[in-house]
């Protein structure tokens, strides 16, 4: 209990930064002063209720998102490498979201944007067949390989239509990381429905996935479904990534950091586990988001740049740890 | 120096092998002379393949050395020492899709430099060593097809290849059946015999490695049980030591040689 | 023999319809008129811009297909491949960083440096005391470094002002648009120096095959033998990267490819033949992306994500039978 009150303090903590820090520096206080009474004509305000807060909101919905489809990922696979980015999840929802706004011009609109959701059901379901996750007792370099393989894949395509389009330099912007900073555009409400559906349904089928992690025939024995119980799983990361692709791209490695960390809280049961990585993820994302405008003003970081950057030496001290072949 | 019958062939002295904190030997001084053929023997865990390895330079003692005709092995060119030593290893690894006679002229490695062609010597050596093996008819045949016993004369192939007077193998035998086992055992000792090859290896089978040894080490968990002929080392006494084990020593019908009967 | 042979002919084959094909189409005839008398409307074509370019995806994709065969053979793994365990991307990093820090170095030696580095890095980190490493943490520990040298390649992208960036961005997939004789040059007086330098090392690179103790039984010192192998294959993986990008997956491919296309079993031959599968992918997916679609040169690293990476998988299913990973 006093972990989790930490854990919202920590919270707490990265939305204050976030609304504060930036190219024009606001005070907690103006802050406040926006939400309770708006005023058009101070700029202090406006950049309040027109970035500051959008962004905020938008951390807030994919950092969750992505905490819990780590979560999930990670436990379902017993693969601590498991992550939305490294698998392609992300790629597969970015996509599609690519393949939507070059037909129909714009990536801002809500009905386009729910194309991230067919994109990231395809992608986890095509690399968990093909990283043999459905067997249940996947050797994490398989996995991560078929992520690898998708990634490639995808970018490849993505790169093509980006030449053929000399237009869409900006959407490989997109592509390569995500970021924070077109949330206004995006449909924050729906998402925030969604990855909130997502992160309840995890709730509800978290012992199953438990009974899963012990391995598919002592899960059988537990009196669990497997298959039904990955499918399942597999539509919690859906929903939860394509939110989070939704509105913010493809962040990275988020998925990765988050489920240790919030072991480290929550213990070894589930559904803390859950908590605890929506709120962890939400800090830690906007943290980088936060990190990213002032480590070169007055340009700045793609946030989902600075969660790879963080990321990446993560997964090598995770992949270290690991002996494939020694063990499994 | 002297080269007189004491210091010639293999000799470990005050051995200590495997990490201070956990030492997997201690303390060992053994000698081997040239011309012999030794099975190395104890219960699983005693360190009898460190022990071999540590025989053969593949691991560096904790303490004390190994010689060879008087001289430190770790101290010599591991090149030059490969032409006087050769060892197979328990699980050597085979590349996908290799013949017979490509495996076995890797055996020829330590003595060929960086721009030396391939050699009459060294394709004598090769069809020798085939010829010791009884596989010149297989030479062409990828090692994939065949049975373990034939892959196992393949790689002793390789290792008399290699034209080395000392011979040291880490469990031979094991993962063959029994009429293999004996092959590749009578195998070693023919060339032993009529090559006068020193043969050192790591054996499981007591009985297999009394009828086939001019002398036996027998290794218990605390380090050096007995080392010397068959009939002196495998005792009642000695098996009680070293493995824990009630049994009884009969000659063997056959051959006279000890014959352990398990109680 | 005949392996070799059609190899040969496919090789050929590929390079004159990649001298041939194009935006400007040219018959046989005006190609061998060029080729032989060095005159008339094919001749400027193949001097200024085909003939480099081919030349240069000859070269480039013969070294990555052979750094790829000596890991995967070092390794014993199929998976182990510069192009993923990260030593082509730290390579290309290493180029961006110049470009966006505004440096002049000559490329070959600052791609041999990344590549050196994260290859070095690699081994640092899956290197734990007292413990084996095993292929496959090495093989995780690159893919982590690759990832982390894109996530810097994107960093230092966005630093870059936007011409600069496109063209990078094109550079980063890897790409033979504009090549000049200086790159074939490179590439190949660079590649042939180092692939001598592999092969004098074949004999033992066959007995490291064996197992390291094997090998150390017929006299070789492991460590030191690994470590030369593995620095000459980190720098022709950056000689090819130096001169075409990290294009993805040749080194991956061309191994296996190689041995499919020639059967050759034994170690040179394999060798020789990973090189001529590098060379051939290449310059077939250069062709491919340059005829794609029409009026638009895609990069030819697009090509070969695109053939690599269904490969990648159906390799990751095939090990899955094997139940090696």
């Amino acid at each position: 209990m006093i972990r989790l009150l930490g854990l919202c303090a920590l919270l707490a903590l990265a939305l204050v930064l976030a609304l504060s820090v930036g190219a024009r520096p606001v005070t907690p206080a103006v802050a406040l002063e926006a939400l309770r009474a708006y005023d058009p004509t101070n700029p202090d305000h406006v950049t309040m209720m027109a970035i500051r807060l959008p962004r905020l909101a938008a951390g807030l919905i994919a950092g969750g998102a992505l905490g819990i489809a780590g979560t999930v990922m990670q436990v379902m696979t017993r693969n601590p490498l498991a992550d939305p980015g490294i698998l392609g999840v992300n790629s597969g929802a970015a996509f599609a979201l690519l393949i939507g706004a070059t037909v129909f011009g714009t990536a801002g609109e809500s009905s386009v944007a729910l194309l991230t959701f067919p994109g990231a059901a395809l992608a986890s379901a095509l690399v968990f067949v093909l990283g043999g996750g459905l067997r249940g007792d996947v050797g994490p370099v398989r996995l991560t390989l078929a992520g690898a393989a998708l990634n490639a894949l995808l970018l490849s395509l993505v790169t093509a239509i980006v030449l053929v389009r000399q237009d869409t330099l900006d959407m490989f912007r997109f592509w390569v990381a995500g970021s924070l900073t077109q949330a206004d555009s995006r449909p924050l409400a729906e998402m925030a429905l969604i990855a909130g559906a997502g992160g309840l349904f995890a709730l509800a089928i978290a012992p199953q996935i438990e009974a899963l992690s012990l391995g598919s025939a002592l899960s059988r024995g537990l009196g669990t479904k497997p298959r039904r119980v990955q499918a399942a799983a597999l539509a919690v990361v859906t929903l939860c990534t394509g939110a989070a692709v939704a509105v913010a791209g493809p962040i990275a490695f988020l998925g990765l950091m988050v489920p240790p960390l919030a072991r480290l809280v929550a213990g070894h049961a589930l559904r803390q586990e859950l908590v605890a990585s929506a709120l962890l993820g939400a800090a830690l994302l906007l943290f980088a988001d936060t990190l990213g405008r002032v480590v070169m003003p007055p340009a700045e970081v793609r946030a989902g740049i600075m969660t790879a950057l963080i990321g990446g030496p993560v997964f090598l001290w995770v992949a270290r740890r690991l002996r494939p072949g020694a063990s499994a | 120096m002297s080269l007189d019958l004491h210091t010639s062939g293999l000799r470990a002295e005050g051995l200590s092998l495997g990490y201070a904190e956990r030492p997997v030997i201690s303390e060992l001084s053994l000698d081997l002379p040239r011309g012999e053929m030794t099975a190395i023997l104890g219960p699983n865990g005693c360190g009898k393949s460190t022990l071999l390895r540590a025989m053969a330079r593949l691991l560096e003692p904790a303490a004390g050395r190994v010689t060879l005709d008087g001289q430190d092995i770790h101290r010599r060119d591991t090149r030059a020492l490969a032409r006087e030593m050769a060892i197979l290893p328990q699980a050597p690894i085979a590349p996908e899709g290799i013949t017979v006679a490509d495996l076995v002229k890797r055996g020829r490695t330590p003595w060929r430099g960086l721009f030396t062609p391939w050699r009459a010597e060294d394709a004598s050596a090769c069809a020798e060593a085939l010829a010791a093996v009884q596989m010149t008819a297989f030479a062409e045949r990828p090692l994939g097809e065949l049975s373990g016993g034939q892959r196992q004369r393949a790689w002793i192939a390789l290792v008399l290849a290699q034209a080395a007077p000392l011979l040291l193998l880490d469990e031979p035998t094991t993962y063959l059946d029994l009429v293999h086992q004996i092959d590749v055992l009578a195998l070693l000792r023919r060339r032993n015999r009529e090559a006068g090859i020193t043969v050192i290896s790591v054996l499981h089978d007591l009985n297999l490695a009394a009828r086939f040894s001019d002398r036996l080490v027998l290794l218990g968990r605390d380090g050096l049980v007995a080392t010397g002929a068959p009939w002196e080392v495998l005792t009642a006494d000695n098996l009680q030591t070293a493995f824990g084990l009630a049994a009884r020593v009969d000659p063997d019908p056959v051959t006279g040689t000890p014959m352990i009967i398990p109680l | 023999m005949r392996g070799a042979l059609t190899l040969c002919l496919l090789l050929l084959a590929a390079t004159l319809a990649a001298l041939m094909l194009g935006q400007v189409r040219l018959s046989p005839a005006l190609l061998w008129q060029g080729l032989s008398t060095g005159e008339g409307p094919g001749a400027l074509v193949l001097a200024t811009i085909r003939g480099p370019r081919v030349l240069t995806a000859l070269g480039a994709g013969a070294v990555l297909g052979l750094s790829g065969a000596l890991f995967q053979t070092l390794f014993r793994n199929p998976l182990a491949a510069p192009d993923i365990m990260g030593f082509t991307a730290g390579a290309g990093l290493t180029i961006i960083a110049a470009i966006a820090l505004g440096l002049a170095l000559p490329m070959p030696l600052l791609a041999a440096g990344g590549g050196l580095v994260a290859a070095l890095l690699v081994v640092l980190l899956s290197h734990r005391r007292g413990h084996a490493t095993p292929p496959l943490t090495m093989i995780l520990v690159g893919l982590g470094i690759g990832f982390l040298a894109s996530a810097l390649s994107s960093f230092l992208l966005t630093l870059l002002p936007h011409t600069q960036a496109t063209e990078a961005q094109r550079w980063l997939t890897g790409s033979l648009a504009a090549r000049d004789w200086g790159h074939v040059a490179q590439v190949c007086g660079i590649g042939a120096v180092l692939a001598a330098l592999a092969l004098a090392q074949l004999r033992r690179l066959a007995a490291l095959e064996l197992g390291e103790d094997l090998a150390a039984g017929l006299g070789l010192r492991v460590g030191r033998a690994r470590l030369a192998l593995a620095g000459t294959a980190v720098l022709l993986a950056a000689a090819g990267v130096a001169v075409a990008g990290p294009v993805p997956f040749i080194a991956l491919m061309a191994g296996p490819l190689g041995a499919r296309i020639t059967g050759a079993g034994r170690l040179p031959g394999r060798m020789l033949a990973a090189a001529g599968t590098g060379a051939l992918v290449l310059v077939v997916a250069d062709l491919a992306a340059r005829a794609a679609l029409p009026g638009i040169q895609l990069p030819a690293g697009v090509m070969t994500g695109l053939l690599g990476a269904p490969y990648l998988l159906w390799r990751l299913s095939r090990e899955m039978e094997k139940g090696e990973l």
